[in-house]
């Protein structure tokens, strides 16, 4: 009669409370150094109760009186746009240039990437607040900030992309002559196309989001006007603001998939 | 036992799936269901455990005592008592493939033990040891800490096997166990579903008129939603042609050749 | 021809031409849709005040500005430690609770756990929140309990629920039924279902989301750090408050080692994951 060995429940058990309790107090112990109850959210809700109540009733007439409120909508949307086509067509160019099959020298595709790398990861604060500075508050800033971050979050990936195509030369094209660099370009953008257009139109979407955040910190568009109503306390134009940001949001995802689906046809984002 | 009466179930276009379905299985056979594709034969055996409620019609099983519930008519915490004690195995991977064969076992009386402790404790070390026992009878012992989804086919219905006998069962139900399998497979599992019949009604439904016409005690064909046969497993190839509208023939198996059937 | 003073849309009409020569045709059902494109990009532009010249002068700009805050300040190091790590902290604890709520929320609003009432309703609260930006939510928070951690972390929790309750709600819709039919048809009961055959299948996903999800949430505790909710997001927009730029500098430095060692360790624990997820 051979044994089998098991790990018997009572011990998988001990093992499961072991673990549970020690992420309990891992969690715990980062709960108090921050300073934080999880349970204050319920304990002090009255002050979302106070706070909701006055919120609730929101005020569209702000967007009445304050005519201003109609042209931010119209300020965020081309922030957003003008960020995503210029970020775009930037991160196309240097996507080419640090693609390991369209560009033959190595020094600058490794600069490139770099640059693409350093984009990526420098956080969307520091690039507003710069560009602030740099050349003012306002929608300016805003666009340029998601110009420098659709490149970020993009331009690694269409590099990712152009190198994904199926190219039949090899490098021996390259030492044929310039023209033929052109016929790959050309035989290399119909297939990358498709991608190129569902990942803009998720960028659009994206830098919406992204746009109204940077309102908050002087990139203009109706994020500003959301703190300057909060800042004042108008707790009914904040609600009213929030409802058209929510429906801005959802129209514009609306927006982006139905041109997504036009274009491509039916199937998921690559 | 297992006692069905007069099942019916439409569609709202007016078609019937289940015209009348009744018929009775004791403890000690081991049934076959057999028809064509859509006959209705796996809607049948889907009311038998509740998982599909018929239009008209009862269903009603026998517990130890020979007191019978209509499954039909019973409310929801009853239904998943009586699901306690009725074993099933279905087609292909049902079981969670990334629990361990004996979990999936033990996963069997879930119904018996009280909610809280199963979600807050998991299953007692007494439990486990049952469940091995299970995992042996059906020689898969050694299999018992492997997850499921890395077993064969042939394994991972074992494990079901396993799973219904720990449950200690009145009934057992079988959807299509061996569709899955290679030939040789599916004949060690018939050849374990066939002892438990000794202590309890089992029914299944089959696509192997070759199998069940060697393991079953009894089969039932089920064509156009009506029985149409119920008797000697070991069925003449008119009654084939019958049942599936085809030139049919058997060929006896022997024991370590491969059963086949020839469409003329 | 000084290239920096022509209208963009002449530049785009000259490429377009260019291309005349492979193949007119071809685009020819591009024309349309480009013609709409730049109709749009100049009244964006307009309202921007962006043309391509001064598109480039900006990025110059503030390329140069960024060139000016080097060097960082050496000796404020040591100032950001404490900060950088009360950011990891928060996203930290954003990511946990905000996961224990996603799975809530995920069961909720996949179709073969819950009714189709419930499932709706989830489904759409889900999409609400996936289009209230984290800052929003943290400004109304701010605006309830005021500044602080906390409305950070709840903040951070709360915008889990749209990214992961859905891609968790997609992955148990996605898992066989008949599994689930087998489970009930022994007698167990829904939450068993859950527990023993639900949530152990769905666990390398859940776990993977959660890492990706805490990528993100690093980034967004920086921003939302210096709305108020501390750290050193909040250390970074002080120092351009106070002009001290060199400062403003080293916290960058510090931010993007967080970023980059956050996406490390994400993606190491990823990898594991996947092999552990490969049903070892």
């Amino acid at each position: 009669m051979n044994t089998i060995e098991i790990t018997l429940p009572s011990k998988k058990y001990k093992r499961r409370m072991t673990i549970f309790s020690v992420s309990a107090i891992v969690v715990s112990v980062a709960c108090i150094y921050m300073n934080f109850n999880p349970l204050g959210f319920f304990a002090e809700f009255h002050f979302v109760r106070d706070l909701l109540g006055e919120m609730f009733m929101p005020n569209y007439r702000v967007l009445a009186d304050n005519s201003s409120i109609g042209y931010s909508i119209l300020q965020t949307l081309s922030m957003a746009f003008l960020g995503t086509i210029y970020g775009g067509i930037i991160a196309v160019i240097l996507a080419f240039l640090a693609a390991l099959n369209t560009m033959p020298y190595r020094i600058v595709r490794v600069l490139t990437s770099i640059t693409l790398s350093l984009l990526r990861v420098i956080p969307v604060l520091v690039v507003i607040l710069i560009f602030v500075i740099a050349v003012g508050p306002g929608v300016f800033a805003g666009m340029l900030t998601l110009v420098i971050t659709t490149i970020g979050t993009f331009g690694k990936l269409f590099a990712e992309i152009i190198e994904n195509t199926e190219n039949p030369p090899g490098e021996a094209i390259y030492s044929v002559g310039a023209s033929r660099l052109q016929v790959i370009r050309f035989s290399i953008i119909p297939q990358i196309l498709p991608s190129l257009i569902a990942n803009l139109l998720y960028a659009f979407d994206v830098n919406i989001r992204t746009a109204i955040g940077l309102g908050i910190f002087g990139g203009g568009g109706i994020g500003f006007q959301l703190q300057m109503a909060k800042s004042v306390l108008h707790y009914k134009d904040v609600t009213a603001l929030i409802s058209i940001i929510i429906v801005l949001v959802i129209l514009a995802e609306k927006l982006s998939d139905f041109l997504r689906r036009k274009i491509l046809g039916d199937g998921k984002l690559r | 036992m297992i006692e069905v009466k007069n099942l019916t179930k439409s569609l709202p276009n007016g078609r019937m799936l289940l015209d009348g379905i009744s018929f009775k299985v004791r403890k000690g056979e081991f049934v076959g269901i057999l028809g064509p594709s859509g006959a209705g034969k796996t809607l049948t055996l889907r009311c038998l455990n509740g998982l599909l409620k018929p239009d008209t019609g009862e269903v009603i099983i026998h517990d130890e005592n020979g007191n019978g519930r209509d499954i039909c008519k019973i409310n929801k915490r009853e239904l998943r008592r009586v699901r306690q004690r009725i074993g099933v195995i279905f087609q292909g991977y049902h079981l969670v493939k990334r629990l361990s064969a004996l979990e999936n076992v033990m996963i069997g009386r879930l119904g018996q033990i009280s909610t809280a402790r199963s979600l807050f404790y998991g299953f007692t070390d007494g439990e486990a040891a049952e469940a091995l026992l299970a995992l042996e009878k059906v020689k898969i012992g050694h299999l018992a800490e492997i997850k499921t989804g890395n077993l064969s086919g042939g394994e991972m219905q074992r494990v079901a096997i396993a799973r219904a006998i720990f449950q200690l069962p009145t009934l057992l139900i079988a959807d299509e166990p061996i569709s899955n399998l290679d030939p040789s497979n599916a004949k060690v599992i018939m050849k374990m579903i066939k002892p438990l019949s000794a202590t309890m009604p089992v029914v299944g439904v089959f696509h192997q008129p070759d199998m069940t016409a060697k393991y079953c005690t009894r089969v039932i064909a089920i064509k156009d939603g009506k029985v149409i046969y119920d008797g000697d497993p070991k069925l003449s190839n008119d009654m084939l042609v019958e049942i599936y509208g085809e030139e049919l023939s058997l060929i006896e198996q022997q024991e370590h050749a491969v059963p086949a059937m020839l469409i003329n | 021809m000084n290239n920096r003073n022509m209208p963009y849309r002449l530049c785009l009409l000259t490429d377009f031409m260019k291309w005349r020569e492979f193949s007119f045709k071809r685009y020819r059902k591009w024309l349309l849709p480009l013609l709409i494109l730049a109709a749009m990009t100049e009244g964006a532009a307009i309202i921007c005040g962006a043309t391509f010249g001064k598109l480039e002068e900006g990025l110059l700009k503030g390329i140069s500005f960024l060139g000016f805050m080097f060097p960082p300040d050496w000796s404020a190091f040591a100032e950001m430690v404490q900060p950088a790590f009360q950011s990891i902290v928060i996203a930290f604890l954003g990511t946990v609770f905000g996961t224990i709520l996603s799975v809530v929320f995920a069961l909720l609003a996949a179709a073969n756990i819950s009714n189709p009432w419930v499932r709706n309703i989830t489904r759409l609260l889900i999409g609400l929140e996936r289009s209230i930006p984290e800052i929003v939510i943290l400004l109304l928070l701010i605006a309830a309990f005021g500044l602080g951690s906390m409305p950070g972390i709840i903040a951070l929790s709360l915008g889990c629920i749209g990214m992961l309750g859905k891609l968790l709600a997609d992955t148990i819709e996605e898992l066989d039924p008949i599994m689930m039919e087998s489970m009930e048809s022994v007698g167990a009961n829904k939450m068993q279902i859950i527990v023993f055959g639900v949530l152990p299948q769905i666990m390398p996903n859940l776990i993977s989301y959660a890492l990706f999800r805490f990528e993100i949430n690093i980034r967004l505790s920086v921003i939302l750090g210096a709305v108020g909710a501390g750290g050193v997001g909040y250390e970074l927009d002080y120092s351009f408050g106070m002009l001290q730029y060199h400062r403003a500098f080293t916290a960058l430095l510090v931010i993007i080692v967080m970023i980059f060692g956050t996406e490390r360790l994400s993606y190491i624990l990823r990898g594991k994951i996947k092999m552990e997820g490969a049903l070892k």
